[in-house]
């Protein structure tokens, strides 16, 4: 093989590798850093590592909303399972009983440790597909 | 090298296009229509001029139901198609949403009245409860089970795309 | 009567673009003078007709004509004129409207600016004119803003969304799309240049200036949009990944990458393929934008309601503009290929591996964007991508870019002799940084190296860069005024998010009226609380008294409103403002106990993040004022 090809070779080989590994480098840092998202019923059945964050919809159950000083505490519920979460910080301002609810978090001990509470109606919120199913 | 460059350039838009072409024309995200089932839940509300006060037990059979509300634009362009929904014999049943009552009626006498009953949801707690964000929201129900969910205006096209396949389907009205 | 007058004007507008197209790239003797000047002409009228239909459609919305649907829908009797005018583009038909004015003002400016001798301009303007005609039929097709209400236009107009009637949410909007549309001018230019297929001719020189000012536009509407959301939203960040402020930073990476390779291109022809490729996706990724807002495939802040329709055609049209463009380059590849090789550790060597990290910045965004849609399409499950993700790849990616800047500042162009790693201004600015940083790790007890690798980047910038100021001052060396004040800015831009994220706090406090909390350094008086009763809405505004360290006092009063017509609950946030910190105070719900929810946040050098990407845009300013006087 003649010296320039044998370059070119090596130079088209080099790309390559270097944007395998820096586009599997990003993919790899995207898929340990995606929020899930799911309803009480879909959780139900899954091991969730307690490191990882999820994302999870449906309604406050009624008159499971508890306040201790600045902290606050309910249930989602989408009427089949329920999940209970503890959030520290003030809830949007469309934050009620029995309206929907997503909250981001890490799940530990069936508790849900809150980071973020978003209200349906909220400016910010992402309106998911909660299906409210009582054909069963 | 160039061979390579030339096919990065073209396939690496060629992607992204499918990719938006596909989600694009996926049946499922025709946007504002929502084909979740649910229960309508309980509530008891008066009707627009007070005399009467409904609960879910009087509202049964197939029906639609329109939010809307004097502060809305969009209901005023929603208003004809509506009314030719009613004049074909179509029951479309109004809520009333976050209102004030004489602005309400003021409005009705000066577009005219498609609805058989207005329900005034002045708290705006059914249209929480359905899941109502604004107005013009039209729902389709059938025997107390919402079956469609429309977000927005109401006419012809998203009548035949939306509503209409799920009547045909249930054989409703 | 006068609406249709406004609407005809339009779609004459329409028609003119379109032979401008025609006459410009259809016809073999573009460069006839006959032909250009029939061009240039053409032009000018097209743009006055669309000028004067947004002209009259803006005395349309001043003077309350709800007959048209649009003005209808997003304006009232009420609003202060201010705000009827930018309730214009507070949705989609009407911002349409003015992004497209704004294109074809771009082109307006071009076309007076340019001489006609210039040989690639009756083919720019001919790009130009094609793409305002596809946007103009989307417009009057598919989201036409001269609809009309017949036959009772309501009285008052509709009721605003009280979130969207805000000073820098009226101003940020244009802002942006001046810079989004900038960049059709050196789009439109390259294009031409590949239609020619002649290397000798340097277009490179002749969109300078135009793309360094459609940067300026984009930096400053970005930083507004930032400011507009830590106040109004009441969250308290600058920056949440959210999928359209995303589509807005795309471009910006793009757009910095490639007025760093005209750059190189103006002064040798060797990143010539970079250029061409990076002005094609600069103004790929501002359509994409408008896509992704538009087709109603994302749900966001921003994001307006939409029909599939327009998503198709939006989608169509964009496709149509790459592919053209992307055939067009793979064409001329081979004809406008330098040979010349970049030599190792020359500027060029140091620009060009910074695109390459712009590159994977831009792809990882467009991942994240993307990725949910794609991932909910193939597996039916809803995914998002937070700023985790987004903080894994630019952290070490943007330090990394610093880095090579830094060494960059001591390289020569196409030379790649005496570069030496230890230099007396290397070794000066790497010991007073690492100095620094470890200063900030023992005294603020920060052990994550995100933040200290942040912090080391940005003050081996701004050290090196204070290096050639003093050596400007006492030996006269030469420096570029632009060049320093930008990657100073940078260099600051990158130490203020990193403090920011180190040092500031919150913290939800219940209080009770007539008490005292205390929060870090802060005590914290609930003075009172009361219902205000307004046109419009309730509030519930309370009044804190809040003493910092130093023994200064301060009011803070937060609201809470309540509007009437459509019950909406906005929160207004309480500020006080200080050199180095916000206090930043929203007031929440009221516990049985009668105690209140009180939101309290310490945010550090956040007007300073502000601050220097507007100084980075003012870097800009310069440049383009300076080169004006040149020319």
């Amino acid at each position: 093989m003649n010296p320039i090809r044998k370059k070119r070779i090596y130079s088209i080989l080099f790309v390559f590798l270097f944007s395998v590994s820096g586009i599997s480098l990003i993919l790899y840092s995207l898929n340990s850093n995606l929020d899930y998202f799911f309803t009480p019923t879909e959780l139900k059945d899954r091991n969730i590592p307690a490191d990882k964050r999820i994302k999870v919809g449906g309604m406050v159950l009624s008159g499971s909303v508890e306040r201790i000083s600045s902290s606050i505490s309910f249930v989602i519920t989408d009427y089949e399972n329920s999940i209970k979460v503890e959030y520290e910080g003030i809830v949007p301002d469309l934050f009620k009983e029995d309206s929907g609810v997503v909250v981001l978090g890490n799940l530990r001990d069936k508790i849900l440790y809150a980071e973020e509470v978003l209200a349906k109606h909220d400016e910010n919120y992402m309106p998911p597909n909660i299906e409210i199913n009582d054909d069963n | 090298m160039n061979l390579l460059l030339k096919l990065i350039v073209f396939i690496v838009p060629t992607i992204f296009l499918l990719l938006f072409f596909m989600i694009l024309t996926n049946e499922d995200t025709y946007p504002g229509a929502d084909y979740d089932q649910f229960q309508i839940p309980e509530f008891e509300l008066k009707v627009l001029d007070n005399t009467m006060t409904v609960n879910n037990d009087l509202l049964n059979g197939d029906y639609v139901l329109n939010v809307w509300a004097s502060w809305c634009i969009t209901c005023i362009i929603e208003h004809p198609y509506l009314t030719s929904l009613s004049k074909n014999g179509i029951p479309v049943i109004g809520l009333n949403y976050k209102d004030e009552q004489e602005d309400a009626i003021i409005w009705l006498k000066k577009y005219g009245n498609p609805y058989q009953t207005i329900l005034h949801d002045y708290k705006g707690n059914l249209a929480l409860d359905l899941g109502v964000t604004g107005a013009p929201e039209t729902f389709l129900i059938s025997d107390g089970r919402v079956v469609a969910h429309y977000q927005g205006e109401v006419n012809d096209q998203i009548w035949n795309d939306v509503f209409l396949p799920i009547i045909k389907d249930r054989k409703m009205f | 009567m006068i609406i249709e007058i406004s609407h005809f004007l339009s779609v004459l507008a329409t028609g003119l673009f379109l032979l401008v197209g025609y006459f410009s790239i259809l016809t073999p003797s573009s460069n006839s003078s006959y032909i250009s000047n029939l061009i240039v002409r053409t032009y000018s009228h097209g743009f006055f007709f669309l000028l004067s239909s947004f002209l009259i459609y803006v005395w349309l919305a001043i003077t309350d004509n709800f007959s048209v649907q649009y003005i209808a829908n997003h304006s009232n009797t009420a609003l202060p004129i201010f705000y009827k005018i930018s309730s214009i583009w507070s949705a989609h038909e009407g911002s349409m409207f003015l992004w497209i004015v704004f294109l074809s003002l771009w082109g307006f400016l071009f076309n007076i600016r340019v001489k006609n001798n210039e040989v690639l301009k009756p083919k720019t303007m001919g790009v130009i004119s094609f793409i305002l005609v596809g946007f103009l039929i989307f417009l009057l097709a598919t989201s036409n803003p001269f609809e009309t209400i017949l036959p009772i236009p309501p009285l008052n107009g509709a009721d605003i969304n009280p979130v969207l009637q805000d000073p820098a949410l009226a101003i940020h909007p244009p802002t942006l799309y001046l810079g989004y549309v900038g960049f059709v001018i050196p789009f439109a230019s390259a294009i031409a240049f590949l239609l020619y297929g002649d290397s000798k001719i340097n277009w490179e020189a002749l969109v300078k200036t135009w793309s360094v000012s459609a940067w300026v536009f984009l930096t400053v509407g970005i930083t507004l949009g930032s400011w507009w959301a830590y106040y109004e939203l009441g969250w308290g960040g600058y920056w949440f990944w959210d999928p359209v402020e995303n589509v807005a930073l795309m471009p910006w990476l793009a757009a910095t990458a490639f007025i760093h390779s005209l750059g190189v291109s103006i002064k040798s022809s060797q990143l010539r393929i970079w250029t061409i490729l990076l002005s094609i996706l600069v103004f790929s990724l501002s359509l994409f934008g408008a896509f992704i807002v538009r087709s109603g495939i994302i749900d966001s802040v921003h994001a307006f309601a939409n029909d599939p329709d327009r998503g198709l055609y939006l989608l169509g049209f964009i496709g149509l503009i790459v592919f053209t463009s992307v055939f067009l380059f793979i064409l001329r590849l081979s004809s406008i290929q330098s040979l010349s090789r970049i030599k190792k550790f020359s500027k060029q060597s140091f620009i060009s591996i910074n695109n390459i990290l712009f590159g994977a910045l831009i792809f990882s965004v467009m991942l994240g964007v993307t990725y949910p849609l794609i991932y909910e399409f193939l597996f039916d499950q809803k995914i998002s991508v937070g700023a985790p993700f987004y903080n894994a790849i630019f952290i070490p990616i943007v330090a990394l870019a610093a880095i090579f800047l830094f060494f960059s500042v001591d390289s020569k162009w196409s030379r790649s002799i005496n570069f030496k790693f230890i230099s007396p201004p290397i070794s000066f600015s790497i010991l007073l940084s690492l100095a620094f940083t470890i200063f900030v790790m023992q005294y603020f007890e920060s052990h994550s190296i995100s933040i200290l690798a942040s912090i080391f980047a940005g003050s081996l910038i701004i050290f090196r860069y204070i290096y050639e100021i003093v050596n400007f001052i006492f030996t006269k060396k030469f420096i570029n005024p632009f060049s320093v004040i930008a990657h100073m800015s940078l260099g600051l831009l990158l130490i203020s998010i990193s403090f920011n994220s180190l040092l500031s706090t919150e913290r939800a406090l219940s209080i009770n009226l007539n008490t005292t909390e205390s929060y870090k350094d802060l005590k914290i008086s609930f003075k009172d609380i009361g219902v205000e009763n307004n046109a419009n809405y309730d509030s519930i505004k309370a009044t804190f008294l809040v003493e910092d360290q130093t023994g200064r006092t301060f009011n803070l009063k937060p609201e809470k409103r309540r509007y009437f017509t459509r019950g909406q609950i906005t929160t207004e946030t309480a500020i006080h403002i200080t050199f180095l910190r916000d206090i930043y105070i929203t007031i929440g719900d009221q516990l049985d106990d009668g105690s209140w929810i009180v939101n309290i946040q310490i945010n550090y050098l956040i007007r300073w993040i502000w601050l220097s990407a507007l100084l980075m845009g003012l870097a800009g300013v310069i440049l383009v004022f300076s080169n004006s006087v040149k020319t």
